[in-house]
């Protein structure tokens, strides 16, 4: 039994459409069918994190989410993360401040924070420890993950106070 | 760890998801969030053969505030719920409870039906649903019905939904202003299912004395349990040391948990001595200190 | 305190960020999942759902017949092409080896054993297509566990065996039983790390295309080490070396785990042969945790013997590894190097050391960081903190007082290692005082005052590294070699490349060499390519990026070639500027007088003149081309050590601890980059804290794991570890150019027993000895219990 599915995705602002299976996962879609191999697969049982995407504005697991339930829907992934040929402000301060060794969750684990950051700008160590815990790290401790974390909204928020609008 | 194969289709609302698993029976699973059974699926420990997801439905994303009750829709996501006001302030338990639920990313996509018809018992929001004495309402091709929280939850798993019925919302009793409320959870790592969990919602009247106590205990039993005898024993008392630490054995007493990996039955039981007593004296703090 | 006086130098010991970071950030790196190549199809593998059992019958036709499905082969169909897995590790002399085929061909000895494996279209009609091989399995009676195996009536896991000892071996220094004859004080407990393993997040994976017409094979593999897969893909294959391309792309993390070889890299290879396409094979989550090494698994039942004054005067055990049905690529060279480290920095006279190694029909064994000397570290330093209780005498004062002096080094353990260099006392020392300075043991009295259970634990551990001088490892039983070797290159544009065997598995190694060369040359970094990760055009390493060698060992081989390299730069330099070449300096890109920056040569100018333009630019006695190849095999091993402290708290009703600060003071030798180092240390103490508190491969009496999922072997999250605070002294390593020693392993080592040390203290007045790991809370919950009600819990 094949049950396929033709569907329309919107990802980082580009529209791609195609064939999947029902029982293709979206972060299989993405990586497969859509080429973007920024989103990583370190679990597929929805608990390591690395495969996290925003599923119209909101983190999700893309292990967890089946393609043709994102018919229609905007995604953004790691490569959508980049300003033009610069990194962002959360993705300099990841540089800067070591918070990253393999690379293999950073996908996840930027997404993540992202979206904390966007809910909580001024997060305290702790929220920001709970905010990332459903991101697994193996190779960093964490220690330079939660300083990247804090560090690029203290840039962010003086990012406010010199420009009057968030950078 | 890919799925097996399935057929999809996606419901437009609550009654063409009751048709859709009427025609297809018992091979068919709705799917909500997917947070518990997609992961199923990927193990192949679970294979439908159809789907039927709800994500595009309309009417059962719903909170709201009604005589003396919160209902709050089946697909409701369930970081909506834990960051809306509204529920926040009829149930402050939910919030807290959600708290301890996976993890926002998790939260996000996870519905508030889909962990109350996924029936896990060591799973938060099932628990608070024991804890309040919640009602659920389930449609079926012949109509709607109401079903209390302690009947729907029938063991690790299985509810009392038919195959051909779908949860459509569920009611809480909105808690007396100035309720103090407590989670009290055993987890190995924050955010993972419990190992023991407490939910307690303890309300002093001006004299003093306990005019409300609810409690209930996830991870210990089949499904979550409401400790009723411990309830008795502390309501219209002044909830002093000795009244708690005696609640606390007799909730000991009417659970009966198992072993698994990560805690043996004897340690479970003495979990729970330890975490009622705990969430009873953190509730009426949570009480005394004060909270919007 | 005293520390090296920091040079003054542009890049070296600079806190450089990752040069490969911008694209790990962007999403735009290759990992192994990202390749496809062009024919490409997928394949899985069928694994045993039981733990011993004799295979009668496997049926495949079902599977075959499955629209998508390629090829479908069985360990009969293996075996025709393959021969046995291979071991490169014999450190027990006479041991039995016992070997097994990529895909089983009568008996499974565990679950998760390979049986069949499938290629296909993709991996969803691979899975669907094993659900349909049929597979009969007679059961065997199941050795489960280390005290099942041992058992004088144990099913044997091998009959031709007396028993499941795989081999055994004692190493002796001095008179044991004499010192323990004559001691005033003797401490002992049987220790137990339960197993786990490396669990890098991007599980392991391969593409290989086996092309019989032109005889090639060519694979791209997750592998930390690429030069010796080589090898041993030639020697299971019988196909020649020169015939066989390896591939790193990007590793997403690899812990030892991934040095390790595995039987998917086989299988893939054969299913590519026999079906005429490139085949891809991932290890998916599930699998991992019965198909990748298994590690950590061992008991030592060890004693320290004392005199009253508290000099250390013996030291004697036996330590049994868990090995599992089969050997792993490294035999039972992790549980062998746990018992030549047990005695760890202390000064030891009189040893006895026991190693036996047991089958069970657990996984195979094999690597993960720290190779066996995490669970030395549990010897010795539980041991101390034991006796020190013992003696009434302050675990701080203990241990310095039983360290070698500086001018004892280079110190022979007693047990194989001699140590290079130290300052252990100062490091020590340097600890205590982080403590006090950061406010812990003022913490600790009002935590206490307060009802709380806060404890402050200490470690000090050794770490070998830069393994090692070749000759010696062939003699202790590796089947390979230690050496390193590179190419440094400077092209005719002026911008330098180096090759390395090693590779990156996000430890830093492209940056640290980036740096070593700018530094060495005098070049902008960004000048600089690093280039690993492919056997065809990069030099040859011995044993692989494994055994903290990366830094020291391949380190020390840039130090010596770019050294070289720029000698001869600066001679074509002197050439140009008709000047003496002791009168230059190379700066920035640039050949320069000294004190004269206005007569000057840009190394494009060098290049060119080496490259393009000779004539009139490069001396006579000049060969063309800017390239330096250095060899580099230690004469000895490095010794890197550090004081770990670890504050907690327990909480004595549900035996749930919780970490709340972690310090280390650490020396390994000279730091290229302090950042990274930093990042290493972290991120090793985080993974023992796993294994101290989280991690455990929990095994039932049918040999079954039942922690198969990341919702049950709990590696740590964000909210379980505490924050780092890193202080280093440098003491270089005398031996190895350059000064480095290795530290990838040092959080691993020094985190396990840290724990039990500070959960001993939170404790202090029930007299709990935690020397069990993971310490769960039901099993901490049972200590406590025990204590108070007043029985002896060692």
């Amino acid at each position: 039994m094949s049950d396929k599915h033709t569907i329309t995705v919107t990802v980082n602002g580009h529209v791609y459409t195609d064939d999947c299976e029902a029982r293709m996962t979206l972060a299989d879609f993405l990586r497969r069918q859509c080429g973007l191999t920024g989103t990583h697969l370190g679990c597929e049982h929805g608990v390591c994190g690395a495969c996290t995407v925003f599923l119209d504005d909101v983190a999700v697991r893309s292990c967890l989410t089946f393609a043709v339930q994102a018919d229609g829907a905007r995604i953004k992934t790691v490569e959508g993360l980049a300003e033009g040929d610069e990194l962002n402000t959360l993705q300099k301060s990841f540089q800067e401040n070591h918070g990253l060794q393999c690379g293999f969750c950073t996908p996840g684990m930027l997404m993540c924070a992202t979206e904390l950051l966007r809910e909580n700008p001024n997060p305290t160590e702790t929220e920001v420890r709970e905010g990332i815990s459903g991101v697994l790290c193996r190779c960093t401790g964490y220690d330079g993950i939660v300083r990247s974390v804090m560090a690029a909204a203290d840039s962010r928020r003086d990012g406010v106070s010199e420009s009057g609008s968030i950078s | 760890m890919k799925p097996p194969p399935f057929e999809y289709r996606s419901a437009h609302d609550s009654a063409e998801a009751v048709t859709l698993l009427t025609e297809y029976g018992d091979d068919a699973k709705i799917l909500a969030g997917g947070q518990s059974l997609v992961p199923l699926m990927n193990f192949r420990m679970a294979r439908p053969s159809v789907l039927i997801d709800i994500n595009q439905t309309q009417d059962m994303t719903h909170i709201h505030a009604e005589d003396g009750h919160l209902v709050v829709g089946a697909m409701t996501r369930q970081r909506v719920l834990e960051r809306d006001q509204t529920a926040g302030s009829a149930v402050p338990l939910l919030p807290a409870a959600l708290a301890h639920s996976g993890h926002t990313t998790n939260r996000n996509r996870g519905t508030f039906g889909g962990s109350l018809a996924h029936a896990d018992p060591a799973a938060e929001l099932p628990t608070v649903l024991v804890a309040l004495g919640g009602e659920l309402t389930v449609q079926g091709p012949s109509g709607k019905r109401t079903v209390p929280a302690e009947d729907f939850f029938l063991a690790p798993l299985v509810t009392s939904l038919e195959y051909n019925e779908i949860l459509l919302s569920a009611r809480l009793p909105r808690l007396p202003r100035g309720t103090g409320v407590r989670v009290e959870e055993l987890a190995r790592r924050h955010g993972d299912f419990a190992i023991v969990s407490v939910m307690a919602a303890v309300h002093l009247d001006s004299n003093g004395r306990a005019d409300l106590v609810r409690i209930a205990a996830g991870g210990v039993d089949s499904t979550p349990i409401r400790l009723h005898e411990a309830e008795a024993q502390l309501s219209g008392t002044t909830l002093d040391d000795a009244g708690i630490d005696a609640a606390a054995v007799a909730a000991a007493d009417s659970v009966q948990p198992t072993d698994d990996v990560h805690g043996s039955a004897s340690y479970r039981l003495e979990m729970v001595r330890v975490l009622v007593a705990r969430a009873i004296r953190s509730a009426i703090t949570h009480q005394k200190e004060g909270h919007p | 305190m005293t520390t090296t006086e920091p040079q003054s130098t542009k890049y070296a010991g600079k806190p450089q960020p990752g040069i490969d970071d911008p694209s790990l950030l962007t999403g735009s790196s290759t990992y192994m999942d990202d390749i496809t190549v062009p024919r490409m199809i997928e394949g899985a593998v069928l694994r045993s759902p039981v733990a011993h059992a004799r295979i009668t019958r496997i049926d495949v036709s079902k599977a075959r017949e499955l629209p998508g499905v390629f090829d479908v082969i069985t360990g009969n169909d293996l075996v025709e092409i393959a021969g046995e897995q291979p071991v490169i590790w014999y450190p027990i002399p006479e041991q039995r080896i016992a070997r097994a085929h990529a895909l089983a061909t009568d008996t499974v000895r565990w679950v998760g054993q390979g049986v069949a494996a499938v290629a296909a279209v993709d991996r969803y009609v691979a899975e669907d297509a094993l659900e349909l091989i049929e597979v009969d399995y007679e059961p065997l009676p199941v050795v489960a566990d280390l005290e099942q195996a041992l058992a004088p009536d144990a099913p044997k896991l091998y009959e031709d065996w007396p028993d499941n000892v795989s081999g055994s071996m004692t190493l002796t220094a001095g008179d044991a039983d004499a010192a323990f004859a004559e001691a005033d004080v003797v401490v002992g407990a049987s220790f137990r790390h339960h197993p786990g393993y490396g669990c890098p997040i991007e599980t392991r994976g391969c593409i290989s295309n086996w092309d019989v017409f032109s005889g090639r094979l060519d694979v791209w593999l997750g592998t930390q080490s690429p030069n010796l897969a080589r090898e041993l893909f030639a020697q299971v294959l019988s196909l020649p070396v020169s015939k066989i391309r390896v591939r790193t792309p990007e590793i997403g993390g690899g812990f030892g785990l991934k040095f390790d070889f595995y039987p998917e890299g086989v299988i893939a290879a054969i299913l590519s042969r026999r079906s005429k396409r490139p085949v891809k094979l991932l290890e998916d989550r599930q699998e991992s945790f019965v198909a990748s090494s298994r590690s950590r698994d061992m008991r030592h039942d060890f004693e320290m013997a004392l005199r009253s004054d508290g000099t250390i005067l013996g030291l004697r055990g036996t330590a049994y590894g868990v090995l599992g049905g089969a050997l792993g690529t490294v035999g039972a060279g992790p549980p062998w190097a746990s018992v030549l480290t047990s005695m760890g920095p202390y000064k030891i006279p009189n040893q006895e050391l026991t190693l036996k190694a047991v089958m069970t029909n657990r996984s195979p064994y094999g690597s993960y960081r720290g190779w066996g000397v995490p669970k030395g570290n549990i010897v010795h330093e539980r041991l101390i903190e034991l006796a020190a209780r013992k003696l009434g005498m302050s675990r701080i004062e203990l241990r310095r007082m039983n360290f070698p002096a500086p001018d004892e080094f280079p110190y022979f353990s007693g047990a194989a290692f001699t140590f290079d260099s130290g300052r252990y006392a100062d490091c020590l020392d340097l600890a205590t005082s982080a403590v006090e300075e950061r406010g812990w043991n003022e913490l600790q009295r009002e935590g206490r005052e307060a009802g709380r259970s806060i404890g402050i634990g200490y470690g000090f551990h050794i770490e070998p590294g830069a393994y090692g001088p070749s000759r010696v490892l062939n003699m202790v039983g590796l089947d390979h070699s230690g050496f390193d070797e590179v190419y440094v290159r400077m092209d005719s544009a002026g911008k330098v490349t180096v090759l390395s065997g090693q590779i990156s598995t996000g430890q830093g190694t492209h940056t640290t060499y980036a740096q070593l060369v700018a530094e060495g040359l005098g070049v902008p970094i960004e000048d600089v390519t690093v280039v690993t990760g492919d056997t065809e055009s990069c030099p040859y390493t011995g044993y692989g990026t494994g055994g903290s060698r990366a830094a020291t060992l391949g380190g020390a081989a840039i130090v010596n070639a770019t050294g070289r390299l720029k000698a001869k730069i600066l001679r074509i330099g002197a050439e140009l500027l008709e000047a003496d070449p002791e009168d230059l300096e190379l700066d920035n890109g640039r050949v320069s007088v000294r004190g004269a920056a206005d007569s000057s040569v840009s190394t494009a100018d060098i290049g060119y003149s080496a490259y393009r333009m000779l004539n009139g630019r490069l001396p006579e006695s000049e060969t063309p081309t800017l390239e330096e190849v250095d060899v580099f095999d230690p004469a000895n091993m490095t010794t890197s050590y550090a004081c770990t402290a670890l504050l907690v708290e327990v909480d004595r009703q549900t035996g749930a601890v919780k970490l709340l600060d972690c310090l280390q003071a650490h020396d390994a030798g000279v730091i290229i980059n302090p950042l990274l180092a930093d990042g290493q240390l972290a991120g090793g103490l985080a993974q023992a804290f796993g294994g101290g508190l989280f991690e455990e491969f929990v095994y039932d009496d049918d040999g079954q794991i039942r922690t198969a999922s990341f919702m049950d072997y709990l590696i740590p999250s964000a909210t379980d570890i505490p924050p780092f605070h890193f202080y280093h002294q440098e003491t270089p390593a005398p031996h190895i150019p350059g000064g480095m020693k290795g530290l990838g392993e040092a959080g691993t080592i020094a985190g396990v027993s840290v724990v039990g040390s500070a959960i001993d203290d939170a404790l202090s007045d029930l007299g709990v000895t935690v020397c069990e790991f993971p310490m769960t809370p039901p099993r901490l919950l049972e200590l406590i219990r025990a204590a108070q009600s007043g029985e002896a819990t060692t």
